[in-house]
């Protein structure tokens, strides 16, 4: 009887009841038949078989695992099924989060002169009018530009001497070439429109966005730079996952410009991003600043030596991974690239011998640049006049590969550059600019190059 | 279980009838507008105070509220803007509720919708607030120009009778605004109550596109505000969820989306939908993540779901346009939390998961997402 009234799903679905069987479960490979299958047994309409449903639930599951049957929806839980530990975050955040709101409410008081954008000029748009001339709708359009055109053109039916004249194949092709017209007019605003979005000449306005946004920090309490900041940092996040990478950069450089001291994150999201789009160099100095913030941070860490690796500076990539392990022996990542890479690379104990006796003279050079200057100068001299020291540092150069050095001080040079950036305000305004203030140490590099051997080198990192 | 939860955190009885919720950002308030049953406005303002909450305000004007934001607020006045049932757009601070910082007759009849921007987005263009009406027009205001609106985007005027005019009339129920992630780009995109999008472009001035939705639209969000414009989720009438991708207008076929068909109806608890066809009432995006939204329900239920992007977002059709590709809709999570419909929503903007909701059965709801960090 209620099958009179209302069809029953099988026939709905068109469904013949020997499907209804474990058999035919089992050698179903069609999802949509699996789930129409699935909506009649739960349905009940052809009676209950809990054991077939399971299968038949299992097989769909298997076929179409996102199947919408399997969204399920509960009446809502009441907080109390919460851990304790789970609900904690938020109670302390509530006390948290007070503290910030009593402190800007203390900030309203003080003016806040930020120079908004002025008034948009008075403007209407016309919902209809606008519509009809606006391109994206060719379909409307078209009839309504021949319509015009027929009526200045229109033949009168007994004006039998124009008919004699009219070819309807002229006609055709008009109406052919009005056709295209249109669809360049359409090409052509929407070149115009990417244009106004394209030809914003990007990296100048970047630019000069990133020196408004300086601007407007000092007028900036450390609260707000914060949330800004925090907020940027999301927003790189959002545009990393749906694999942005450039948008991604240009969200953590914002975050960096508002909070330079709490860059952290910023820092070391912003060189997995570099390190996505292949800029390692970026990527390597992007984790040295955030190590200058965060000098035990073990991901800064292991992508320096991922970004080293790709570079193909192995030596290097070692280095710091061996470095993880001291301060975390268990790092799953690190001793599996170590592994990876002493067996690649063989004899790799020679370098760190070299490495041990360069930091040893280190220190004393580091101090400042007058007396680095100084022992420069006086280890050249000893150098040329003494024999004992050569020969040791001649040593050193017959296990390491020449290569190996000269990569060695690059990245020693990167490495000082960065930390005079760093100091300068952290901003990666200008990477290719030089710093200006230590000349002497940064030049001196380069001379020493071509003038003496590369023991030399060796010897002022 | 790894998908997240939604859990009632806490639940708060009112008198009236709620119409917008929305929380102070960078606090633990939210605030509660609503009409009392004799037809005058009320805003409350609640605190979460451990596990509890604690009214700290109350504030009673004439006019019932419909709806507000705090989108035009920068972080230090945290002004909240509020549309009233007769047409008036005003800005309150909260300190001083009853001197109103801004006040206009913005429209001839009930403001359905509002939305702001350029308060705490710095460099962004200017602050402005939208207002949809009932009387069909869609305007934007900026609290520094005095009286007008800086963009009036109205229906023209009725021809006719008198008599078949009002039937003509369209009511606008959903604006958003989005696209601004400079100084002169803005886009609002409205909804109205014959399914009509369209999406004003504010820096030529112009409709940059309109389409028909089958059934009225009742809530519209981009995904981001201050980004070039990536997604527009658009629910409608009769359970419709649409997620248009916005980054590719193809010149005939404009914006390519994703439709989810009774997305406002419960789906019961073994996946078969019953029931009659319910509203989606709203949509939010998660502050923390634009790839999640939750959408709100007339059976009282409320989802949250999960676009996932597809492996390629634009293609080349057969003319050598761009065209771009939808992605697809994830149902994370379902949950009943009323019998009445779910109609207004909000994250907090600085705290992941923690929400708060009104739905009509005159009750406020802090509710708490787990998990969410996951996605």
């Amino acid at each position: 009887m209620e099958n009179e009234k209302k069809k029953s799903l099988l026939e709905r679905y068109n469904i013949p009841l020997h499907y209804l069987d474990f058999a035919h479960v089992e050698k179903c490979t069609n999802a949509r038949e699996m789930e129409k299958i699935v909506q009649v047994l739960r349905s009940g309409q052809e009676g209950h078989y809990p054991d077939l449903q399971r299968c038949a639930e299992e097989k769909l599951k298997a076929l179409k695992p996102d199947s919408k049957l399997f969204r399920y929806e509960e009446q809502i839980k009441q907080s109390n099924i919460l851990d304790k530990t789970e609900l904690k975050p938020i109670l302390d955040w509530t006390d948290a989060i007070k503290t910030k709101d009593s402190a800007l409410n203390e900030l309203k008081k003080v003016k806040q002169n930020l120079n908004l954008p002025s008034v948009r000029k008075l403007s209407k748009i016309d919902v209809d009018a606008e519509s009809k001339t606006e391109a994206p709708k060719p379909a409307p359009k078209a009839p309504t530009q021949p319509n015009t055109k027929n009526k200045e053109a229109r033949i009168k039916s007994t004006d039998y001497s124009k008919w004699d004249k009219y070819d309807p194949d002229e006609e055709i092709l008009r109406m052919d070439l009005d056709e295209e017209r249109d669809q360049e007019q359409v090409e052509k605003i929407i070149a115009t429109r990417k244009k106004s979005v394209a030809t914003d000449d990007l990296r100048s306005e970047k630019d000069s966005l990133y020196e408004r946004l300086q601007a407007q920090l000092k007028n900036l309490s450390q609260l707000e730079r914060e949330q800004f900041a925090e907020r940027h940092r999301l927003r790189g996040n959002e545009n990393f996952k749906a694999k942005e990478y450039e948008n991604a950069i240009e969200e953590y450089n914002c975050s960096i410009i508002y909070d330079p001291e709490n860059a952290v994150h910023a820092y070391n999201n912003r060189a997995v991003a570099h390190f996505k789009l292949k800029k390692y160099f970026s990527a390597i100095s992007d984790c040295q600043a955030c190590l200058q913030l965060d000098p035990m941070n073990v991901k800064a860490h292991l992508r320096m030596a991922e970004a080293h690796n790709a570079e193909g500076r192995h030596l290097e990539s070692l280095s710091i991974y061996k470095k993880v392990l001291d301060f975390e022996p268990g790092n799953a990542i690190a001793t599996k690239a170590v592994e990876k890479l002493t067996s690649m690379l063989g004899e790799v104990a020679p370098s760190s011998a070299t490495r041990l006796k360069i930091e040893e003279i280190d220190p004393p050079q580091l101090k400042t640049s007058e007396a680095k200057k100084e022992v420069v100068k006086s280890a050249t001299t000893v150098v040329k006049k003494t024999e004992p020291p050569i020969k040791d540092y001649d040593l050193a150069e017959l296990v390491k590969p020449n290569r190996m050095v000269k990569s060695n001080l690059v990245s020693a040079a990167e490495a000082l550059g960065n930390k005079l950036q760093a100091n300068k305000g952290g901003a990666p305004k200008k990477p290719q600019s030089p710093p200006s203030t230590p000349k002497e140490a940064m030049l001196r590099l380069p001379q020493d190059n071509l003038n003496t051997s590369n023991k030399l080198l060796i010897q002022e990192i | 279980m790894d998908k997240p939860q939604l859990i009632e955190h806490l639940h708060e009885a009112v008198t009236y009838t709620v119409y917008d919720t929305k929380w102070v950002p960078l606090s633990a308030k939210f605030v509660v507008l609503g009409s009392k049953p004799n037809g005058h406005g009320i805003m409350d303002i609640y605190e979460l105070n451990q596990d509890k909450l604690v009214k700290v305000k109350s504030v009673e004007k004439k006019v019932a509220f419909k709806c507000g934001t705090f989108g035009a607020a920068s972080l230090r006045n945290r002004h909240m803007a509020i549309g009233d049932f007769e047409g008036r757009l005003q800005v309150l601070d909260m300190e001083q509720p009853d001197l109103p910082v801004y006040n206009v007759k913005a429209h001839s009849g009930i403001i359905n919708t509002i939305d702001a921007i350029g308060g705490t987005q710095i460099d962004c263009g200017a602050p402005e607030i939208v207002t949809g009406s009932r009387d069909g027009a869609v305007k934007v205001w900026d609290i520094r120009q005095g009286q007008a609106p800086v963009v009036d985007m109205s229906p023209p005027p009725q021809m006719g009778d008198g008599i078949n005019n009002s039937a003509g009339r369209r009511d606008c129920w959903a604006v958003a605004f989005g696209n601004t992630y400079n100084a002169e780009e803005r886009i609002v995109a409205a909804g109205y109550d014959n399914g009509d999008l369209k999406i004003f472009d504010l820096r030529t001035l112009s409709v940059r596109w309109e389409a028909t939705m089958k059934n009225g639209i009742c809530g519209l969000e981009f995904d981001r505000r201050d980004i070039p414009m990536n997604k527009l989720a658009v629910t409608t009438l009769e359970g419709g969820l649409l997620v248009f991708d916005m980054r590719t207008q193809h010149p005939t076929k404009g914006f390519s989306y994703v439709e989810e068909r009774n997305a406002g109806r419960s789906v019961g608890t073994n996946g078969v939908i019953s029931g009659p066809k319910a509203t989606v009432w709203v949509v939010r995006h998660l502050p923390q993540n634009r790839d999640l939204f939750l959408t709100g329900g007339g059976t009282g239920s409320i989802r949250l779901w999960q676009y996932e992007y597809p492996d390629r977002r634009v293609v080349d059709d057969s003319d050598g346009n761009k065209l771009g590709v939808a992605g697809a809709l994830n149902m994370v999570s379902a949950a009943t939390i009323s019998t009445q419909p779910v109609h207004c929503f909000d994250w907090h903007p600085d705290k992941l998961g923690l929400a708060v909701c009104g739905a009509f059965d005159q009750s406020v709801r802090v509710l708490i997402t787990t998990k969410l960090n996951t996605y």
